[in-house]
């Protein structure tokens, strides 16, 4: 809130130390804490504590450097006990209580000082709080004096206590069971005295399941097999076949690009290719298409170079760390201080993929809201301490000189050009820089790169405190070691020139035992199964995320994963053969009046919530419906045709490429190149993620630029022509054949009468290309229900 | 996008930004240092204080100024003569000359200008107030980026970007030409009487299946009566051809050096007089030197993007204010940076962030005054320093926005335009 220049950052180290002294100190039996109602130590943990901690403690805590007032705010004791004052806190008795005076900016007291005033709605927690009897979950009763460290009360946070597989409830319905599942979800429905949404209609269930596996609408085809086959087994071997499909990974594999911000360029100026990026998702899409072992994903990725040297895959898992956004600058870039901006890119990803902790909080000052110490941070970091960038080159020696021959060639006419642009008239300028545009294009694609890294200890960077974040200050030095809050007290730091430290990161991550990593996998496959996860805020697990709508189930899952072997597949089929997964999304809505007013955002799962297409589908199902899709999987990224402003307005205008084959253009969306300064105008329109930072669930606005897109835009309208032309071919024309074709294509399933009166009125004289357009712009090929 | 109440009354109702890329230089303009002249050619003194620059090195020279510098208006505020029309208008300026920021490279201090952070991915002031305030417009949209025809900036499309905003916040870039939005004309061989039809049949379509209590698929189908709206009226508000001559004069529209910004300059007007919220209107794109990134020669840099600026910008400040536009609409100048009082290359300056100058006019803002001052060759700011989360809050203020409630949930965190809390610039409220 101030300006932290005015801060000293030294008094946070000095608070993290006393802090991790006292957790030595208190080993004691945790002293029970005072209860008045029911949500006063929560209360206190979750609203009060981190306020003071955070506007306080500075002052007014045994960590600061010189007491305020005599008075300390971090025990009840002291609280009680008060300062030159009197007491700050009188229990049940808030307008006796100085604190609140001084909050409120009551008599002459205004705290904190110099500071805006907290808002309302804090004012008013720490009333309650005091109403309550200021329960202090820190303390202990006037009998004992043991004070927990904030760090042991933080390991009481839910999310940092070991997964413990909970019994199956027991409920009233078991008809409505499938698997276990169900018996979480219903146990809560039945504790409101709810009614789970009756199942939606197998065409509907087939349509949900098939964009939710593959990101494809069903085709004709398997809309015609499903219909028929009425045995029981029908819906097991649909999400078999899905499961099996290899559109499966292309579909999965875009939800963990966006998670680890996937690009294939460095952003910010020069926005510079990263050679054969793509790698990096073709490894991302195979892994979830072979189902590899969620724990042996995050290895390779974390250490796959240090597990496996030689070994392609793990090379390519690698990337995992060079897909981040990089400032490179011309001039003198100061390499100090690159190095730390790319550490620290790099150490922040890992704490928001893999243990859902927004540790990039705590590179300048220790966590306000999460129980990580700057110390912490630098410590995680210190596990990349030597990674630095290695591009491996696969080309054959020839190859590579033929590049390097023509590279070297163009860029040296390239020069000869850009000398003549001065003193060369308008018309001449205009003229010399479309040839030089045209040089640069000619350069062929670099020869076969991975773009991976590996450990080099002679240009390790010595790792410290830095305080602020800012490199040239240096504070204490560190080694690797995990997150205190999740580890014992004891456990020692790693040695800074430690042997292969990312692979004991990984290991360390991928423990059966971790109490986040199968947490936060598991809910990450809830969430896109059912739209949100069963902790909404799925990059946050902290003592300030959202908290678990099914707490038990989530442990459930996170154990039955570790039974797998970490295989993710066995948890995807279970979910979708599911009587939850099942459930109608649009109920009848006196039935549901009493849910639908208690549990708005659907939490309880009392239905299945609709979703809108994202971005790529969109794309991907046009493409499908038109008959145009290119189903080649894997290999270079393609860059698409775009209107010419748009790449007029990169920095470079020759970094787009348009690949010469028209059939690649027709190719799924993943597939396409993730620049981060050219976004596709369709993408941006439908919330594609901006490609800069993590994005753990995506956006599903409305607004009118998406009907642009989709009305006048060029993908609609080219696909558009060609769904038309396909109609026509399969339908000779015929009107009444060509909605029902339309329909059946577009939206999987035939029209209602009524639909089917108001499109042949239409096509009676309106063209078909303005029919199959129309359909691309119906709620129905948009959403799935 | 429908308008949202304000957090207390606002002063203004819309925005232009006159984003001058690449680093205009305060002592060129509108900080006059006669200490840097009589130093030219000298190293500079110790008293100054050591800064960092992106190219120039420790030991370089003091770089005076060719420029000659005089008091206008009432204020008696100096403005060097590379804007002759822009200082009759100088009553109207807040002067800030205590800038500052963090970065001393483009792409990272274009990131921190525009969105509050060194870094892409976070939202740009124009989504931040759209975010807040919602649209006036219903045919067009509420934030506007105009580029400059040359080309791209070193931050790129991110800069101007929603961020992690829903998308309906993203900006519509304006291209070049007579048909600046993308999307907004019909494609080839569609006739406006054919596309209407087609509009019906989906309206219809969606009718016949929908839930009349689904608020969301009626928002969809509201959005596409909106497109059609952008699409009909739109182009008449982007119009140009029915001004009268004496208001293209006005901005240079017709004459060279000055027709393409002064035409985007009239297009902004157009926009905030039809509603919309928030405008940039770039100066600079491309190359280094077409931007005013003069690393080689600040003087044939400069009096080429003056000459192309000054008189489009006194135009707009003009014709808002007798249209009575000026009380409502907020119009600040700036880059990402100044430009260094030592020499580059003999006759250029380097980038520099630590003071440098930005004005704001209209929108409630006291005119006529100069604010904070750099030392006494233009280095540092040595009085009321200014960082852009000042501007930011300040900008977000006259609007009606108040920077702590602005806010929106993101990786953990409220986010906020501002970061870490930025001051009010007291002078100009």
């Amino acid at each position: 809130m101030t300006d932290p220049t005015k801060r000293p950052a030294r008094l946070a180290a000095v608070a993290i130390a006393i802090a991790i002294t006292l957790a030595f100190s208190s080993a004691g039996p945790i002293a029970p804490s005072l209860v008045a109602g029911d949500d006063g130590p929560h209360l206190y943990r979750e609203r009060i504590a981190p306020v003071l901690k955070a506007q306080c403690y500075t002052c007014h805590s045994a960590a600061s450097k010189k007491l305020g007032a005599g008075l300390r705010l971090d025990s009840r004791e002291a609280m009680l006990e008060g300062g030159d004052s009197g007491p700050a806190v009188v229990p049940g008795k808030p307008d006796e209580s100085l604190i609140l005076q001084a909050i409120r900016h009551q008599d002459g007291l205004a705290m904190p000082p110099k500071k805006p005033k907290l808002s309302e709605p804090t004012i008013a927690e720490f009333t309650r709080w005091i109403q309550a009897g200021a329960p202090f979950e820190g303390s202990g009763s006037s009998t004992t004096t043991t004070v927990r460290s904030p760090l042991q009360m933080a390991r009481e946070h839910w999310a940092f206590r070991p997964v413990v597989r909970p019994p199956v409830p027991e409920v009233a319905d078991r008809e409505w069971i499938k698997n276990p599942i169900d018996a979480f979800v219903l146990a809560k429905l039945e504790s409101k005295g709810w009614r789970p949404a009756p199942p939606a209609s197998r065409a509907e269930w087939l349509r949900r399941v098939t964009f939710d596996i593959t990101g494809l609408p069903p085709s004709p085809d398997e809309l015609d097999a499903f219909e028929h086959d009425r045995s029981p087994a029908a819906e097991e071997r649909v999400v078999d076949r899905l499961l099996a499909s290899p559109h499966f990974g292309e579909r999965w594999a875009q939800h963990w690009l966006d998670v680890v911000r996937y690009a294939e360029s460095e952003g910010f100026e020069y926005d510079r290719h990263i050679p054969e990026a793509w790698r990096f998702r073709d490894y991302v899409i195979d892994a979830c298409n072979a189902d590899r072992p969620f724990d042996r994903f995050v290895i390779e990725q974390l250490a796959g170079d240090e597990l496996s040297p030689t070994d392609r895959r793990c090379q390519a898992a690698s990337i995992f760390h060079r897909i981040g956004p990089i400032r490179r600058n011309a001039g003198n870039p100061e390499i100090a201080l690159s190095r730390n901006e790319v550490l620290t890119e790099r150490t922040d990803i890992i704490g928001t993929a893999f243990l859902g902790l927004t540790v990039g909080c705590a590179r300048c000052h220790n966590h306000k809201l999460e129980p990580i110490s700057q110390k912490d941070y630098y410590r995680l970091e210190a596990y990349l301490a030597a990674t630095q960038e290695n591009d491996i080159n696969i080309a054959t020696e020839a190859q590579r000189k033929t590049w390097l021959a023509k590279k070297s060639q163009t860029q040296q006419e390239v020069k000869a050009l850009k000398a003549k642009l001065k003193g060369a008239t308008e018309a001449e300028r205009a003229r010399l820089i479309l040839e030089i545009a045209a040089l640069e294009e000619s350069i062929p694609p670099h020869p076969a790169t991975i773009p991976a890294i590996r450990n080099d200890p002679k240009r390790r960077t010595p790792m410290y405190v830095l305080k602020r974040g800012v490199w040239e200050h240096k504070g204490e030095a560190v080694g690797p070691r995990p997150p205190s809050v999740l580890v014992p007290d004891s456990l020692p730091e790693l040695p800074p020139d430690v042997a292969d430290p990312r692979t004991r990161l990984a290991r360390w991550l991928a423990s059966p035992s971790h109490p986040l990593t199968s947490r936060v996998i598991v809910n990450r496959l809830w969430q896109h199964h059912f739209g949100v996860g069963i902790v909404k805020t799925a990059n946050d697990f902290g003592t300030h995320g959202d908290r678990p709508s099914h707490p038990e189930l989530l442990d459930w899952l996170a154990a039955r994963l570790v039974d797998e072997g970490w295989r993710l597949k066995p948890i995807h089929r279970m979910i979708l053969l599911s009587a939850a997964y099942r459930q109608s999304s649009h109920p009848d809505a006196q039935t549901t009046a009493v849910p639908a007013r208690d549990d708005p955002e659907n939490r309880l799962l009392w239905k299945f919530r609709r979703r809108r297409l994202e971005a790529e589908e969109v794309r991907d199902a046009m493409l499908s419906a038109s008959g145009r899709l290119n189903p080649k999987s894997g290999g270079p990224s393609v860059m698409v045709p775009v209107d010419r402003a748009i790449i007029a307005a990169l920095y470079k205008p020759s970094q787009w490429q348009v690949a010469r084959d028209p059939a690649e253009h027709d190719r799924r969306s993943i597939y396409l190149t993730a620049k981060r300064n050219l976004r596709l105008p369709i993408f941006e329109a439908f919330d594609a993620p901006s490609l800069t930072s993590s994005c753990p669930r995506r956006e599903s606005s409305t607004h009118a630029p998406q009907a642009l897109e989709l009305l006048n835009g060029r993908t609609a309208n080219d696909l558009a022509s060609a769904f038309a032309a396909r109609l026509r071919r399969e339908t000779r024309g015929v009107p009444s054949q060509t909605v029902r074709r339309g329909y059946r294509l577009a939206l999987g399933r035939p029209p209602t009468p009524r639909e089917e009166a108001l499109a042949l009125e239409f096509l009676r004289d309106g063209p078909i290309e303005e029919f199959a357009l129309a359909l691309f712009n119906l709620n129905g090929f948009l959403y799935v229900p | 996008m429908a308008p949202k109440p304000q957090h207390h009354p606002a002063r203004a109702r819309s925005i232009i930004f006159l984003y001058m890329a690449g680093g205009p230089s305060h002592l060129e303009t509108f900080d006059p240092k006669p200490l840097l002249n009589r130093l030219h050619g000298q190293r500079r003194p110790k008293e100054f204080g050591d800064v960092k620059y992106q190219f120039v090195s420790g030991n370089a020279r003091l770089l005076g100024t060719q420029r000659t510098f005089r008091r206008y208006g009432e204020s008696g505020i100096e403005v060097s003569d590379l804007f002759p029309h822009l200082a009759g208008c100088v009553d109207d300026l807040a002067v800030i000359r205590s800038c500052h920021g963090d970065m001393v490279v483009h792409s990272a201090a274009q990131y921190e200008l525009f969105t509050g952070r060194i870094t892409p991915g976070s939202p740009s002031m124009g989504s931040w107030v759209c975010y807040g305030l919602g649209s006036e417009s219903e045919s067009l949209p509420g934030y506007v980026v105009m580029p400059d025809p040359h080309g791209a900036v070193e931050a790129g499309q991110p800069m101007y970007t929603h961020g992690f905003l829903p998308a309906v916040y993203q900006p519509t870039m304006f291209r070049p030409g007579a048909r600046p939005v993308l999307n907004l004309d019909l494609p080839d061989g569609v006739n406006l009487p054919q596309r209407k039809r087609t509009l019906r049949l989906i309206r219809e379509l969606n009718e016949a299946t929908v839930d009349p209590h689904d608020q969301e698929f009626h928002a969809r189908m509201n959005a596409y009566d909106l497109a059609f709206r952008m699409q009909t009226e739109a182009p008449e508000v982007l119009d140009l051809s029915r001004e009268p001559r004496e208001t293209l004069d006005l901005y240079g529209i017709g004459a060279e050096p000055t027709n393409d910004y002064g035409r985007r300059c009239l297009l902004a007007r157009r926009l905030v007089e039809n509603g919309v919220r928030f405008v940039c209107v770039v100066s600079g794109g491309g190359a280094g030197n077409l931007q005013w990134d003069a690393h080689s020669d600040i003087e044939e840099n400069h009096l080429r993007k003056a000459a192309e600026t000054d008189r489009p910008i006194a135009g707009l400040l003009k014709d808002l204010k007798r249209r009575g536009l000026l009380e409502s609409t907020l119009v600040v100048w700036g880059g990402e940076f100044g430009r260094s009082p030592e020499a580059e290359s003999s006759r250029g300056r380097d980038h520099h962030n630590l003071g440098f100058t930005m004005w704001m006019a209209g929108g409630g803002v006291k005119g006529g005054q100069t604010i904070g001052a750099t030392d006494a060759i233009g280095l540092q700011t040595i009085d009321r320093p200014y960082h852009f989360r000042d501007v930011h809050a300040t900008i977000l203020h006259l609007l009606g926005l108040e920077q702590n409630r602005l806010t929106y949930p993101h990786l953990g965190r409220d986010e906020r335009l501002t970061f870490i809390e930025g001051k009010l610039i007291a002078e100009v409220i």
